[in-house]
């Protein structure tokens, strides 16, 4: 996949330069700009894959951007980003055609997971009969897991957690992330009910076995990955 | 008071009175001066029938046309001594036998008069008198004379100047009493509201830091009584909410501070010396984790505080509480059997509610249920339906909770047990968006606690409360954690 291009509009400094870096890092190519005319200017005379506007911005504001991105046509993905949870709100955004909404505070991981599944939703989902990952390997046909060739026996919501990881390898996923999409739970607990689950999975399929797929990233999330092909 | 004019009490009591007593007097004084003139003409009548009597028998005296000429003498005689008495008589038409000499009545009208209802009382007007008399056709003596017409008069002016005076005095009376009345009026009304202007003042000493003072109802008069206790109500229900407002703002100061400052130090002491890029990284991730815990803290409180301004609008379908129930079942499956706990579930039943916050307040509750229970006991949930309600029972075997914090476990940030504060989970709020969510509903929820064995019931109404029927999709999502 070649890099995607972000534009990112948001005043706040810090907020920006961080959403950058992080974005760089994360294997995009981003455009920081500051204020709404800017933002405006850069949507509509370069392409990009998709658009972080913050609501609240000099000039004109994130709706107003939104707006005449859409007027000219440009039907580039929105993610808006604002630090106030009004119903009102996040209406308004989606009338204008804003794909997505993230209220500050918000984790990076929950952003940069966003991010994927917005710039995911163009493609075409993969017809994929196997996941794999180093010696392990999921068949969606059959249900069935095996790693080096052994058969693995998981619950129904284990295999749905062990096909999220791989479907979005080497990503890191954040916890609330993972209880919307494999228990369909839109809430944080206040158990560490995704760490347990995780536990469990990481003892069936990494235990006494190289290398170790499952990694706890602390504070953001968990990631499956090949430490050989990281 | 002020007079201000606008709707003042006084202002208008005053007028009521002035009004109430100018017309009572007003009308005494009609009735009265309209008997004393019915008395005067009463008076006038008697004297006037009286001398037409003398007239009819002085006139009947007469027997022959050479009378007549003594008519004069006679009628003179007769009628003598009565001042402003005149009398004229006349033969039809204007034939004057006799007349007094003021007495230049309208021959024509005494005529008809005579004619048609002798004796009635006239009044007519002559020059500057006023005159009041009766006209009758009379016979005299004489066989081929026909009948005199004979009109008698007394001048009335005196009793009508009399009339007038009493009207005046009247008048200037009745004037005199409405203002004497409105100043009474005006004092009465003043000391008769002496209590409201008393209750102003005891509502002028209500402030924000003295939410606490109440109006007397006891000494209050009944009229006021009611409005003082309405009064005294709504400051209750303002104390309360004012209370809520600032025991919000102190919480959060407080609960952030513990965090805060874990994170100040952390890194402040990090910073104190040169690290190795381990130690770095080790901090930076705990301090994620202290501010994923912040984030969270801070997205629930939001959610209570628009819980409690009415500003969650569930949002309504028809959902199976078993169906929700397993679901969270499934999700809190792992951690359970890490425990030995068995979760089980009895019944079903239906409610229109919103779904998304429905399985946050019953996910909280078995968070809540699994982390409490003690290990190899059972977290057994209950749904049992009634027409109108469905009750949700979930029970769990583990530490109890004492009495005296049954009540309590719902406020915001409370825990039984203060050291487990911050402990790896929770942001203490749990149960309180549960009761949030349950109230959004127009729900009932409560505990009870008997030994080890706790239980939460909350009741549900069936169909929805109507008036939160209307919004509809993107208020779920404002439950979501961002």
């Amino acid at each position: 996949m070649a890099a995607m291009k972000i534009l990112i509009v948001e005043d706040e400094p810090k907020t920006g330069d961080y959403l950058k870096q992080g974005l760089v890092e994360a294997g995009f190519i981003v455009d920081l700009v500051r204020d709404g005319p800017d933002g405006l200017h850069h949507g509509l005379t370069e392409a990009y894959d998709l658009a972080i506007l913050d609501v609240m911005l000099p000039g004109i504001d994130g709706w107003a951007v939104l707006a005449g991105l859409r007027r000219a046509g440009k039907d580039t993905p929105v993610l808006f980003l604002t630090a106030r949870d009004h119903v009102d709100d996040r209406v308004k955004g989606l009338e204008l055609g804003a794909d997505d909404y993230l209220v500050k505070p918000f984790a990076f991981s929950e952003l940069l997971a966003r991010v994927r599944t917005l710039l995911r939703r163009g493609a075409k989902a993969t017809a994929a009969e196997f996941l794999r990952a180093a010696d392990l390997e999921l068949d969606l046909l059959r249900r069935r897991v095996t790693r080096a060739g052994r058969r693995i026996d998981l619950t129904a919501k284990e295999f749905a957690l062990l096909e999220l990881l791989l479907r979005r390898q080497g990503e890191v996923l954040p916890r609330s992330l993972i209880a919307s999409q494999v228990w369909d739970m839109n809430f944080d607990s206040d158990t560490n009910v995704i760490e347990v689950a995780m536990r469990r999975l990481r003892v069936k399929l990494d235990d006494n076995l190289e290398p170790k797929l499952i990694r706890t990233v602390r504070g953001m999330g968990y990631v499956l990955e090949n430490p050989d092909c990281a | 008071m002020r007079l201000t004019g606008r709707k003042s009490i006084t202002r208008r009591l005053t007028l009521l009175f002035v009004i109430a007593s100018s017309a009572v007097l007003l009308a005494l004084g009609f009735v009265i001066a309209s008997s004393v003139e019915k008395h005067f003409e009463q008076l006038d009548m008697e004297v006037l029938t009286g001398k037409m009597e003398l007239a009819r028998h002085t006139l009947e005296k007469l027997k022959s046309k050479d009378d007549l000429d003594r008519i004069t003498q006679l009628l003179d005689n007769a009628l003598v001594g009565h001042h402003g008495l005149e009398v004229i008589v006349f033969v039809p038409p204007h034939d004057v036998i006799f007349a007094t000499p003021n007495a230049n009545f309208p021959l024509d009208l005494m005529a008809a008069s005579a004619a048609q209802s002798p004796y009635r009382p006239l009044t007519w007007t002559q020059g500057e008198q006023t005159y009041r008399g009766i006209a009758a056709e009379l016979p005299t003596g004489i066989s081929d004379l026909s009948p005199l017409i004979v009109a008698v008069a007394t001048d009335i002016a005196h009793h009508q100047a009399f009339i007038r005076s009493f009207l005046q005095t009247l008048w200037v009376f009745v004037a005199g009493a409405a203002v004497l009345t409105g100043f009474l009026g005006w004092a009465a009304a003043r000391r008769g509201l002496a209590p409201l202007r008393a209750m102003r003042e005891q509502t002028q000493a209500v402030t924000a830091q003295q939410l606490n003072h109440r109006l007397p109802v006891e000494s209050a008069p009944v009229e006021l009584a009611e409005l003082a206790q309405s009064l005294n109500e709504m400051l209750a229900r303002l104390e309360e909410t004012f209370h809520r407002l600032s025991d919000f703002s102190s919480d959060i100061a407080h609960e952030l501070r513990t965090p805060v400052s874990n994170l100040m130090t952390q890194t402040q002491v990090a910073l104190s010396r040169v690290r190795s890029a381990d130690d770095y990284r080790s901090i930076l991730e705990s301090n994620a984790e202290e501010f994923e815990h912040m984030a969270r803290m801070i997205s629930d409180m939001l959610l209570l505080a628009k819980a409690e301004n009415g500003l969650v609008v569930p949002t309504r379908e028809t959902v199976s509480l078993a169906t929700e129930v397993h679901a969270l079942f499934d999700y809190y499956d792992a951690v359970a059997e890490e425990k030995g706990l068995h979760l089980a579930l009895e019944g079903d039943g239906e409610v229109t509610a919103d779904k998304l916050m429905l399985r946050r307040a019953l996910g909280n509750l078995l968070s809540n249920a699994v982390r409490h229970s003690t290990a190899n006991t059972t977290v057994r949930v209950t749904i049992s339906a009634s027409p109108d309600a469905v009750s949700i029972g979930m029970e769990n075997t583990g530490d109890g909770i004492a009495p005296e914090y049954l009540e309590r476990v719902f406020d915001r940030f409370f825990r039984v047990d203060p050291s487990r504060q911050r402990a790896s989970e929770g942001t203490g709020l749990g149960l309180a968006i549960t009761k949030s969510i349950i109230l959004a509903h127009g729900g009932t929820i409560s505990v009870a606690s008997v030994g080890a064995v706790t239980t939460f019931t909350i009741r549900l109404p069936r169909a929805a409360g109507a008036s939160e029927l209307q919004k509809s999709a993107p208020t779920r999502r404002s439950i979501q954690n961002p």
